[in-house]
């Protein structure tokens, strides 16, 4: 149990400060967004939105001012993520840049790709995406088949991407491909992570239409792509690391548990105080909610500390999900046949319950993640 | 990996030096003493006496209680190892509700009597009422923690707190039990008079018994659901069926993680009630305390865990976690007795979704990160 002990993390003041005037920014630029468009949350795809974050500083807060970062705590920068996400403002744009991309090229190319790529993920004008899954691959990983050959200058790329977020509108797609063979005994060595212009020639980018009839993931298609040398990140075959490190990043922010926030919001609206099924069904959520919280909020320290909360990070994804996902249920079970057709409830309602299976697939399925936790625990 | 990223401002909530002693003193004590004979005995209707003299001797029941009211002066985060413990070694002692009786009595500064006490919230599981002054009690209260083993009752009716002799004539008592066996009773009260009247200054409990009571019996189910995890995971790699262990089946190990990471929650909320509870008897709340919203969500968080962690405990082990001989049975009947106890998670989930229905939209979130709901 040890292993998945998360440590309660207190916010400081200079944290709450930022609270009121993050507060106060929301209320004034979605003073006009609808329920229905607050919901979109992740997949609210708005680059004038991303644009304004980076304009008060809300982008790459707590990275370094040489590459355009302002230098502030990570618990500030929780603050503002939870209240974007609460708020249901549309994040989708940066989210992957700000979250991972960023930090990945800090880390791993400190003098070459952090300094051209990075300030322009701090000004919300650089988007990116995150090229992992491949056709046939999913969770393995390590099934990677893209490949890259070596060649004057730099590397040819050919393969494909699938799932990829946002790749209509990045500008470059961090890629994990394999630029050497698998080892005998580590099917996870050869893999390297490179960036890819997403301009270049070479790269078609195809639409995937998710199962609401809307476009945020895509396929990407690579076909003799040139990528410099320069744009290796980090180490030649330490693909698998860097990846596995980036991961953990993705896995315990409070987007892992905000995500139908706006459905149980329309629900209260809705409620009535006195019906006991009302108050007990909402009353179990809001107590998932003070939870998740707490413990997404004590990840967010134990990083912040630089201790390495890979499995922690890993339940708070887990037990997210099951909140996302029992919000609509609840839903059916107090509205399912009594709300207004077309209401902000019946709205909300529709598009969160449609949404609601990718809660438990992306950044890890429901599967992967409980296979790590009993590892965490002394299972295998 | 942010070794690049600048860190300031976190709280790493490390346990204090007197936590530390203290978790250390009572896991020393509970691991070598309340063995299955201990608790086999109990079940069998022996009161663990002898036990509860080494608890007296470790000074545990005053773990509380103010250094200068004859206590160790521990806050609630640092005596809640020996709450944990309880629930981590089934105890079957009268500890937890003697804590915080002398907990109480200590705060509206009455004199804290020698031997067990139990606790009782007048208008809670009954019709019990203290009269203005505190001096008598009338009315009926059920399912009261040891009543037959303690001599003495704390009753809180608002924040008026009375000490009672249970051995008087005023007093008669109907024996119970709960799924674990044990004690709690019904006692009659009429007219009875009390031997200690006092104050408590905790007005952000209007119930202060029936929130704490539900804090300790979170910490205590904290406690219990990682017995229950320990035992389970240790079964799953012992027993071999089909040539491998069962914890090597994929099935197993998401039923496991699932009732981990709901224990990791439940850990989460009674830390965080915790310390509100630390900080509130210190005086440290200022002018809102969050603890009764906090008390509301670990209840319910342990209480929801319990439920789910019972039912895969016993699926892990099989027909042996079935018998009378194997010790799972010792964890499971208590959280199926203590998910019930000071308020179950049905009841604390009602008084948030009040809460959060009167907030509505426009004031959840306010209310969640403020903790007032």
């Amino acid at each position: 149990m040890q292993a998945l002990d998360i440590k309660p993390c207190r916010l400081d003041a200079k944290a709450q400060a930022l609270r009121a005037e993050v507060r106060a920014f929301l209320a004034e630029e979605l003073k006009h967004y609808s329920p229905a468009e607050r919901a979109k949350g992740l997949v609210g795809l708005v680059p004038e939105f991303t644009r304004k974050l980076g304009e008060r500083g809300w982008l790459g807060m707590t990275w370094p001012a040489r590459y355009g970062g302002h230098e502030r705590s990570a618990l500030e920068r929780y603050v503002v993520l939870e209240e974007l996400l609460a708020a249901g403002a549309p994040v989708g744009a940066h989210w992957v840049a700000e979250r991972q991309s960023g930090p990945l090229l800090i880390k791993f190319s400190p003098e070459v790709l952090a300094p051209q790529i990075v300030p322009g993920i701090t000004r919300g004008e650089t988007l990116m995406a995150i090229g992992m899954s491949e056709p046939d691959v999913g969770s393995d990983l390590a099934a990677v088949r893209t490949r890259a050959k070596k060649t004057e200058g730099g590397w040819i790329v050919n393969g494909s991407k699938v799932w990829t977020s946002g790749a209509h509108l990045a500008h470059y797609m961090i890629t994990l491909l394999r630029t050497g063979p698998k080892e005998e005994s580590n099917r996870r060595a050869g893999l390297s992570q490179l960036l890819i212009d997403l301009k270049a020639p070479g790269v078609t980018v195809r639409p995937i239409y998710n199962m609401l009839g809307e476009h945020d993931f895509n396929e990407v298609f690579l076909e003799n792509v040139f990528v410099p040398d320069d744009f290796v990140i980090g180490q030649l075959g330490n693909g698998w690391q860097q990846v596995t490190a980036e991961l953990a990043l993705e896995r315990s922010g409070p987007e892992r548990y905000l995500s139908s926030t706006q459905l149980y919001l329309a629900m209260l609206d809705e409620a009535d105080p006195q019906d006991s099924r009302h108050a007990v069904g909402l009353g179990r959520l809001a107590a998932r909610y003070a939870t998740l919280r707490q413990m997404s909020l004590g990840v967010a320290g134990m990083l912040a500390r630089g201790e390495n909360p890979a499995i922690p990070a890993t339940v708070v994804k887990d037990q997210g999900a099951l909140l996302e996902q029992a919000i609509p249920d609840v839903a059916h079970d107090l509205f399912g046949d009594q709300r207004e057709p077309g209401s902000d409830l019946d709205q909300v309602m529709r598009f969160l319950t449609q949404s609601a299976p990718s809660f438990s697939l992306r950044g890890g399925t429901r599967e992967i993640l409980r296979g790590i936790i009993a590892g965490g625990l002394g299972l295998r | 990996m942010n070794t690049a990223i600048n860190y300031q401002g976190a709280d790493d909530g490390t346990p204090s030096d007197l936590q530390t002693v203290i978790a250390d003193s009572v896991e020393r004590l509970f691991a070598k003493h309340v063995t299955r004979e201990l608790l086999e005995r109990f079940d069998a209707g022996h009161r663990a006496d002898a036990l509860w003299q080494q608890v007296v001797d470790n000074g545990l029941p005053g773990a509380l209680v103010p250094e200068s009211a004859g206590g160790s002066g521990a806050n609630w985060l640092d005596a809640s190892p020996v709450l944990r413990a309880i629930g981590y070694w089934q105890a079957p002692l009268p500890l937890a509700e003697t804590m915080l009786a002398a907990a109480l009595l200590a705060h509206a500064g009455m004199e804290v009597p020698e031997g067990s006490i139990t606790l009782i919230q007048a208008g809670r599981l009954g019709d019990l009422r203290l009269d203005q002054e505190g001096g008598h009690l009338e009315g009926r209260a059920v399912n009261v923690p040891w009543a037959r083993t303690c001599r003495w009752a704390v009753v809180a009716d608002g924040q008026r707190l009375a000490l009672v002799d249970l051995r008087q004539a005023a007093v008669t008592l109907a024996a119970g039990s709960n799924f674990a066996d044990e004690e709690r009773d019904t006692l009659v009260f009429a007219n009875s008079s009390s031997q200690a009247t006092g104050h408590l200054q905790l007005a952000d409990l209007p119930e202060p018994i029936w929130h704490l009571g539900a804090l300790v019996r979170a910490c205590t189910l904290v406690g219990t659901l990682e017995a229950a995890v320990d035992k389970a995971v240790l079964y799953a790699n012992e027993r071999v069926q089909f040539g491998k262990p069962i914890g090597k089946q994929q099935v197993l190990q998401q039923y496991l993680a699932q009732m981990a990471g709901a224990t990791g929650a439940a850990r989460m909320a009674v830390q965080v009630a915790l310390r509100s509870a630390s900080d509130l008897f210190l005086g440290a709340a200022g002018n809102h305390s969050t603890l009764a919203f906090d008390i509301a969500v670990a209840k319910v968080c342990a209480g929801e865990a319990a439920t789910l962690a019972a039912s895969v405990a016993h699926q892990v082990h099989g027909a042996i976690g079935f018998t009378h001989e194997h010790t799972l049975h010792f964890a499971t009947r208590r959280l199926w007795s203590w998910r019930d106890e000071f308020g179950s998670d049905a009841h604390w989930a009602k008084v948030l979704g009040k809460a959060a229905i009167a907030a509505g939209s426009e004031g959840f979130w306010v209310g969640l990160t403020d903790r007032s709901l």
